[in-house]
């Protein structure tokens, strides 16, 4: 009856059969072409993964290959001072670079200055209202046509109260309703999951902010107690804006970034 | 063996990105993989949901099955628990079992969620994205289980490897210090081939070997060496040991070198058996000299001596072998095994299993009636019978004996005639002839055969003149003569009858049109005839159809003008509607109508008196009925009818 490590103790009591080496080397000498076969053979999905991986597996193997050349080679020192006397028309040639970095932050400035929002995603793609909205049909047969479903994700109040259903225009339906966000902070490059106060802009109409659609580029506050901000005067912070980074109807959650 | 305690069949567990890709393989393999933005939207979102939903469901069955497969701890045998919280840590084997259960269950959430969002997808773009992000979500739950599976799959392969000891049946454990020879006495009396190697701990792990024993099924448990130190100062190695002494319940041979070759002192040795001690409780246990070919207990010095007497006590027995020399070794298993059975039948008599055993059994006594004594009677002639002895010269000859005499099996033929009972003895070894003269010897082995032949012949013919066997005679009387003849009257008037009702049949359907025509057509006589017969004055009617049926001759010239009054006249006699009572309109006479008055009464008075509708009554059935005017149609088209 085996028990315990049986292999290893066979092998250490009766050796390995006689040409293991030989098999073994010739095993790895063949493992190339048989993954050659395999790779030019495989299709669909399992292709699929078997590239991923053997790409992964190249890009280490080239790596290695470079980190061992470069223990090698000479390497060439960028700011390396060109020994003895420079002529006159050659002294500023180090100068030339940093103005140019100056130039683009100039303009970079500027461009922030036009910009009537100054946040992350001052653009946002138009939302038509039929995207927006599905209508209901109505009436014992279905005439009327003057209600409407949000098909966007929504933030909806704790203190929200319904109008008579009968009445209501709009429906929020509740499988897309959303209370927590994912919001990065840029500075301390950490994400936190905090709870929605409220929406503070909608880019697309002021009725979507009213009706708290969260779409790409809404503006958000968010509640960052947790985070322990302060502001310079010492009081802690609470209530901060955010904005959804993301297209919350195509990813099930809501990716926003904090607004500094 | 013990089927429970097998750890043989868990089913290995793959890594993390294993796992992912059998599952999701799984979902493209099982989940249709065509779709196209023009289908319709319920059925772009059917597509996704059912992706995300047989995902969940595939991640679901294999998280289930590696927590029903791996044992748990507090449902297998305390020696099986504590085995397995010493070599794999219980809380993190807890632990591990524990994050796969709610990785299980953040995917079913996960799954949920998205496919409560997919309903409201409304383009095949967004139902796509939505599915990839459940998938993705789902995927980096189980990328986080990376550590805990690659845990419970070295201990399923630990598992798969520890010797299945079964913990209840009747076992052998033997302990001691390291390099005492303790593996060696387990190749002895087994056939488990431990290793076995001149240097400490040679033994890192439990095993076990099996024996027979008066029959019966034996486990030895070689287990590792043990140094005397605390408890919380011993290894995993030791540890082993430490649980198979505590939970098993068998018999203990704890072995000791008095030669010291195994490089702790006797000292130290009985000062480790003292500490264990408590872990002898309840067990019977030995104290094993071995080696005594290199020491015996007669060698050593006094103050060793004193030690070894010290522990034997309260129990413990002593015993010395030598696997070396082979002296002992039997012996001292025989010893152990039965203390170890004495012990085990003490225990059952104690236990409450027994009880209702014994509940069943009754010895009974009889009273004793008076004082007479009635002692066992045997016959003289058996006490004086000589006990068969196989040494004794002098003893009965048996079959056997003969045998052996006569050339041993094979060789020997058995007499069988030697027994036979006849007549005369001479007779037993004769030859009995087949055919003997010119007849066959079988054929008379009944004496009077001819005789009884001959009765039996007799008694037939008695038989036959008795007449049993005539058949009966056939004797027809007048009787039955007519009875017959009459049941064929009755038979060809029969056919008859058929026949002609056939005929009519034929002729009735087969009616020509000139023959319907003229049926009903009779002469205003007949019409006459059949009033006269029935006591009425049938002139008038006579003269009526008379002037009714008579054509017209060609010669006859009507003037117009009197055929113009006569029609205004019958005209004006036309306007006046002749009311007709139509419930008297096909009744013969008064009398009639009185009885059919009566009939209609009579039936009318139960559905009267119960004051239900009637089937002459008005009735409105329902208007609109409800399965017509309502619901929505099972195949979605329309949410109404």
């Amino acid at each position: 009856m085996p028990q315990n490590e049986y292999i290893e103790e066979s092998i250490r009591r009766n050796g390995r059969r006689f040409d293991h080496a030989e098999r073994m080397r010739k095993k790895e000498a063949r493992k190339a072409h048989k993954d050659a076969d395999f790779a030019q053979k495989v299709h669909g999905l399992r292709a699929k993964l078997y590239n991923k991986k053997r790409h992964a597996e190249k890009i280490q193997m080239k790596k290695t290959i470079k980190m061992h050349d470069e223990k090698n080679a000479k390497q060439k020192a960028d700011d390396a001072v060109p020994e003895g006397a420079v002529p006159a028309y050659l002294l500023d040639r180090e100068g030339q670079q940093r103005a140019k970095i100056l130039s683009n932050m100039l303009k970079q400035k500027r461009k922030e200055k036009a910009g009537k929002w100054n946040v992350p995603l001052p653009k946002v793609r138009g939302i038509a209202e039929d995207e927006m909205f599905k209508v209901i049909r109505t009436g014992k047969s279905k005439t009327k046509a003057w209600k409407r479903m949000v098909t966007k994700p929504t933030f909806v109040g704790d203190g929200f109260t319904r109008k008579p259903p009968k009445y209501e225009r709009f429906i929020r339906p509740m499988a897309l309703r959303y209370k927590k966000a994912n919001v990065t902070h840029p500075e301390l490059k950490a994400t936190f999951q905090l709870p929605i106060i409220g929406v503070k802009k909608n880019p697309q109409s002021p009725m979507y902010t009213q009706l708290g659609v969260l779409t790409k580029g809404t503006v958000i506050e968010v509640n960052v107690a947790e985070l322990g901000l302060v502001t310079t005067g010492g009081k802690v912070l609470w209530g901060k804006y955010a904005q959804i980074t993301n297209n919350p109807e195509n990813d099930g959650c809501i990716n926003a970034l904090l607004l500094v | 063996m013990a089927s429970i305690y097998n750890f043989k069949k868990i089913a290995p567990v793959p890594d993390a990105g294993d796992f992912l890709d059998i599952v999701l393989s799984k979902t493209q393999r099982k989940t249709p993989t065509v779709i196209h933005p023009g289908y319709k939207i319920t059925r772009i979102r059917q597509f996704y949901m059912r992706k995300v939903k047989f995902t969940q469901d595939t991640f679901d069955e294999k998280l289930r099955q590696i927590l029903e497969e791996f044992p748990m701890l507090d449902n297998v045998h305390p020696f099986y628990a504590d085995l397995m919280n010493v070599l794999y840590d219980k809380d993190h084997y807890k632990l591990a079992l524990g994050q796969v259960n709610t990785a299980r269950h953040l995917i079913d959430a996960v799954a949920k969620d998205y496919v409560r969002l997919l309903k409201f997808g409304d383009s095949l773009y967004r139902c796509k994205q939505l599915k990839r992000a459940a998938l993705g979500r789902m995927a980096t739950i189980m990328k986080r289980q990376k550590d805990s599976l690659s845990y419970l799959e070295q201990v399923r392969q630990h598992l798969a490897r520890l010797p299945s000891i079964d913990p209840n049946t009747r076992t052998l454990i033997v302990c001691g210090f390291p390099n005492v020879g303790k593996s060696s006495f387990m190749n002895k009396v087994t056939r488990a081939d431990v290793d076995v190697q001149p240097y400490a701990f040679t033994t890192k792990s439990l095993f076990v070997g099996h024996m027979d024993y008066k029959y019966l099924r034996w486990q030895v448990i070689d287990t590792p060496g043990i140094l005397d130190h605390p408890l919380e100062e011993r290894n995993t190695i030791e540890m082993q040991s430490i649980t198979a002494l505590a939970h098993l319940r068998a018999a203990v041979l704890f072995f000791a070198d008095l030669s010291e070759q195994c490089g702790y002192s006797v000292r130290e040795q009985m000062s480790l058996f003292e500490s264990i001690r408590p872990l002898f409780a309840n067990k019977p246990t030995m104290l094993v000299i071995s080696k005594t070919d290199v020491c015996k207990l007669e060698d050593v010095g006094p103050e060793e001596r004193q030690l070894v007497d010290a522990v034997v006590k309260d129990g413990v027995e002593i015993s010395h072998m030598s696997t070396y020399m082979d002296t002992g070794v039997i012996e001292t298993r025989n010893l152990a095994c039965e203390k170890l059975l004495q012990q085990r039948v003490e225990m059952k008599l104690k236990g409450q299993q027994v009880i209702s055993v014994l509940n069943k059994l009754n010895v009974a006594q009889p009273a004793r009636r008076d004082t007479v004594d009635r002692p066992v009677h045997i016959p003289e002639a058996v006490v004086k019978r000589r006990k068969y002895d196989s040494q004794d010269p002098g003893r009965m000859v048996l079959e056997r004996d003969l045998e052996a005499d006569g050339g041993g099996a094979g060789v020997y033929n058995v007499d069988l005639k030697k027994q036979y009972m006849l007549a005369s003895d001479e007779w037993r070894h004769d030859v009995i002839p087949e055919i003997m003269d010119g007849k066959n010897v079988a054929d008379f082995i009944d004496a009077d055969i001819e005789e009884r032949l001959a009765e039996l012949e007799r008694e037939e013919e008695k038989l036959a003149a008795e007449g049993l066997y005539d058949s009966p005679e056939e004797s027809e009387d007048e009787e039955d003569r007519r009875i017959r003849s009459l049941a064929s009257r009755i038979r060809e008037r029969k056919q008859i009858i058929a026949q002609e009702s056939r005929i009519n049949n034929i002729g009735r359907s087969t009616l020509t049109h000139q023959q319907k025509a003229t049926a009903g057509i009779s002469a205003p006589e007949d019409f006459a005839d059949h009033l006269r017969q029935l006591g009425l004055d049938g002139d008038a009617a006579q003269a009526t159809a008379e002037r009714i049926t008579r054509k017209r001759q060609r010669s006859e010239s009507r003037n117009p003008a009197v055929v113009l009054a006569k029609r205004s006249a019958s005209l004006a006699a036309r306007a006046i509607s002749v009311q007709r009572d139509r419930s008297t309109m096909g009744l013969r006479d008064a009398h009639q109508q009185a009885e059919s008055e009566r009939i209609k009464t009579r039936a009318l008075r139960n559905m009267g008196s119960m004051g239900r509708a009637g089937e002459a009554d008005r009735r409105i059935g329902t208007k609109m009925p409800k399965h017509l005017f309502s619901g929505k149609r099972g195949i979605g088209t329309n949410n109404r009818r």
